[in-house]
């Protein structure tokens, strides 16, 4: 009698650990999403204006999750301290509905990270990079979120086009038919600028040399903080769920070896 | 006099030498120095490359074809410049042809250096004009074919292959979330 009891006690005091790491990934998990959900590097109107935001779907989606997980696993410790049956039901039931929303946020990060391509952001910056007129609000509003967007990328970054200058070049934009090929090559935010925001030399900015205007594409600096967020999301949800399936398996034993 | 130097664009990394409208020169210094005299203007000749051996050089400053009648001339002369500008002594920027997108709209007797209207190609050449006309030339330049810039329509954004991540992902979780199912079938049931 005294084995089994010191076995009940052992695989309650699993299960309650187990709970607590789950209570504590909830936490950081919801922490991780409101981090990037807040878009800290602006760059969420490039994606608004793609069509395709559904990382950020998947932040939020991960940031109720993580509450959801926080409050389970509370629930969850109190049923197996108590060995309430009706208790552990519910943190069961409710425990598999957040399984699979959690398990949607993660694959829909993952797959929509692999949309991210450079064509797609140099599509959008030659469609709608200073377009004049728009068909409706909706569309001025993501080339005026894409305009800004781009100038605050050249001008943190010291970057200029997707791949480069050159992208400017090898392609026509909505850009050049406002601004000829003999003034803006590519747009003055590519040359180096002073305090004042003018270009230290316009000429040598035009002809390209070296030194007057930034020759770095800015691609690396749009999907670098993307990625971070896509697998973040998607990783350490996983890893989450790969912990949750294992606690939740014990705790569906726990629950049909209770006596009423 | 035909002098040998040959103008060309400048060899070195410069991303926009040669754009969709403008292209860019060496400068062509210490070339007119033994033909020139202080009233003398350096003036550049662009001609369509299939243009080029029907030109002639004009008589006086006053026969000088100009930008604006370029589409029926198939030639035209700018960037007037002293010739002085080009002695040896006198290190200068490449020159940029097609630089000037305000001018082109006077119907004067100023050179326009406009923007050209297609990518070509074209050829050019030097021509020292003295006051009873021109006096010295170079060598017709190799052709030089401007930029043809592509519609954004042929940028294909769709990505190249699904990347390994997604579908260890999806697989394991797919596999996790029946094996949850099941048991939890096999509790209840």
């Amino acid at each position: 009698m005294a084995k089994t009891e010191n076995g009940v006690r052992i695989f309650q005091g699993l299960l309650i650990l187990g709970n607590v790491v789950i209570g504590m990934c909830g936490i950081a998990l919801t922490a991780e999403c409101i981090y990037f959900v807040s878009d800290p590097h602006g760059l969420y109107p490039l994606l608004e204006a793609t069509e395709n935001d559904d990382i950020y779907a998947a932040a939020w989606i991960g940031i109720f999750v993580g509450f959801a997980l926080l409050a389970l696993s509370i629930l969850g410790i109190v049923g197996v301290i108590k060995s309430n049956r009706t208790l552990l039901l519910v943190y069961i039931i409710l425990m598999l509905i957040t399984f699979a929303f959690e398990m949607a946020s993660c694959i829909t990060a993952a797959t929509h990270r692999d949309f991210l391509t450079p064509n797609l952001f140099l599509k959008q910056m030659l469609e709608r990079y200073q377009k004049p007129e728009a068909n409706n609000n909706n569309d001025k509003w993501m080339s005026e979120g894409v305009t800004k967007t781009w100038d605050k990328l050249m001008l943190q970054n010291q970057c200029c086009g997707v791949n480069g200058p050159s992208d400017w070049q090898e392609y026509t934009s909505t850009f050049r038919t406002t601004h000829s090929d003999a003034d803006f090559p590519w747009p003055h935010n590519c040359c180096v600028l002073d305090s004042q925001g003018h270009p230290i030399n316009l000429d040598g900015c035009k002809l390209g040399v070296p030194g007057f205007f930034k020759s770095n594409g800015c691609y690396a600096a749009i999907s670098g903080p993307m990625n971070r967020q896509a697998w973040g999301v998607a990783w350490f949800g996983f890893a989450i769920l790969c912990w949750t399936f294992f606690v939740l398996l014990g705790t569906m034993f726990y629950w049909s070896r209770i006596e009423y | 006099a035909l002098l040998p130097y040959e103008p060309r664009v400048p060899p070195g990394a410069l991303l926009g030498k040669v754009t969709a409208t403008t292209f860019a020169l060496e400068r062509p210094c210490c070339v007119f120095h033994r033909l020139t005299n202080a009233s003398d203007t350096v003036w550049l000749v662009v001609a369509f490359a299939n243009a080029s051996a029907t030109f002639r050089n004009p008589p006086s400053r006053a026969d000088v074809p100009l930008y604006e009648g370029l589409p029926t001339a198939h030639a035209y002369m700018t960037l007037e410049t002293a010739a002085a500008a080009y002695a040896c002594s006198v290190p200068g920027p490449v020159l940029r042809v097609g630089g000037d997108a305000a001018c082109g709209g006077q119907h004067g007797q100023t050179a326009c250096n406009g923007p050209l209207p297609s990518p070509g190609p074209y050829r050019v050449k030097f021509l020292v004009m003295g006051c009873h006309g021109p006096k010295a030339e170079t060598r017709w330049s190799d052709p030089i074919l401007l930029r043809r810039a592509r519609s954004p329509s042929t940028v294909d954004p769709t990505p190249t292959q699904r990347s390994s991540d997604v579908v260890v992902i999806a697989s394991i979780l797919a596999s996790l979330g029946a094996g949850l199912a099941v048991a939890a079938l096999g509790a209840v049931g």
